[in-house]
């Protein structure tokens, strides 16, 4: 008991956020290309989360999956997986895996994180290459991409203020990288079968090659305690993108 | 002037087509709106006896528009069941499970 209340003291001294995220939610986006205002509709983005039971613990199971819409899948198919296996409370990952199937480029990638916080052994595989294993260090705050995603739900945005940041690590293709959001305050957007809902307004910035300009990656996320992400856009160097809410079951 | 613009209109015909085959939805709209209104001017520009190829294109850009109209508003996206990518899903997580026992027995 005294450990119980030793733990929760240090967790909340340290404000450490809580987990918001509860099992068996279901998100379903529809991901579309932009050019001036005209749109093509890609493919659908699933964002699962489940319970999985070991022996000796409780993992949250979360899941990011994208497959392209059947009228492309003739000419660019695409069969994403993106896992993370998590503490349900704070949302720190155990395990990371990737398996990407591209229009033909496949890649694999899974992340063992150690339980002392700054270690991953990463196995990857890309199409012809053999497989390769390599350890390496990380910060202890570092998530993978998946938890971010969710880690950003934990986030109490009430408290900020308009242009105030926030920064996370994030590791990615073996490598670390910073990401900064930034609050821009709070507008109505649509968000599915949800209805309209009040949202906080988020920029995100990280220094990749992925995503480019400056406050042009926003991410729409429900203002209220489930903080529900609604839309997304992005702007990458082939031009723009959205994905837009279009149904949420399971919050 | 003229050649110019039935040039113009009918590479952006091909274009319009092109883009109706793919899946590019809205965005083929670019093409054959530019091919319609180069078209019509081309008409405009012509005597009557040349009016003819302009209209052709006219007629081929208004036809492909209302495919892709129809194509936006009938077909519905839809992701179909693919059985090796829900293979794989199921598989993942058998996977995982194992790998998670085997890090929780290293604790």
């Amino acid at each position: 008991m005294k450990k119980l209340f030793l733990t929760l003291a240090i967790l909340f001294t340290f404000g450490i956020c809580f987990s918001q995220i509860h099992p068996n939610e279901k998100l379903v986006y529809a991901a579309s290309y932009n050019m001036s205002g005209l749109m093509t509709h890609l493919a659908q983005v699933t964002l699962e989360t489940e319970t999985v039971k070991t022996s000796k613990k409780d993992y949250l199971h979360l899941s990011c999956e994208a497959a392209t819409f059947s009228r492309w899948d003739t000419f660019f198919k695409i069969r994403d997986l993106y896992e993370s296996y998590v503490n349900p409370i704070t949302l720190k990952p155990s395990l990371y895996k990737r398996n990407v199937y591209e229009g033909g480029y496949f890649k694999t990638e899974k992340y063992i994180f150690k339980a002392d916080g700054r270690t991953i052994i990463s196995t990857s595989k890309k199409r012809t290459k053999p497989i390769t294993k390599k350890t390496f260090k990380v910060g202890v705050s570092t998530q993978d991409v998946v938890s971010m995603v969710y880690k950003l739900r934990t986030v109490d945005f009430a408290k900020f203020k308009n242009g105030q940041t926030k920064s996370f690590v994030v590791v990615f293709d073996e490598k670390e990288f910073p990401v900064v959001i930034k609050f821009m305050g709070k507008e109505k957007v649509s968000a599915g079968n949800l209805g309209d809902k009040e949202c906080f307004k988020i920029a995100i910035a990280a220094k990749t090659n992925v995503l480019r300009g400056k406050d042009k990656n926003i991410i729409w996320l429900t203002a209220d305690a489930k903080k529900i992400p609604v839309l997304i856009r992005f702007s990458i160097p082939v031009g723009t993108g959205q994905l837009k809410l279009s149904n949420a079951s399971g919050i | 002037m003229r050649y110019l613009l039935i040039t113009l209109s009918a590479f952006f015909a091909l274009l319009g087509i092109a883009f109706t085959i793919l899946p590019m939805g809205t965005i083929a709209l670019l093409p054959i709106v530019l091919s319609l209104i180069l078209a019509f001017l081309a008409v405009k520009k012509s005597t009557d006896n040349q009016k003819k190829i302009p209209k052709l294109i006219l007629y081929i850009s208004a036809l492909t528009l209302l495919v892709v109209i129809g194509k936006e508003v009938f077909i519905k996206d839809e992701v179909v069941v693919d059985q090796q990518f829900d293979q794989k899903k199921v598989e993942s997580k058998e996977n995982a499970k194992k790998e998670l026992e085997e890090l929780d027995d290293l604790e």
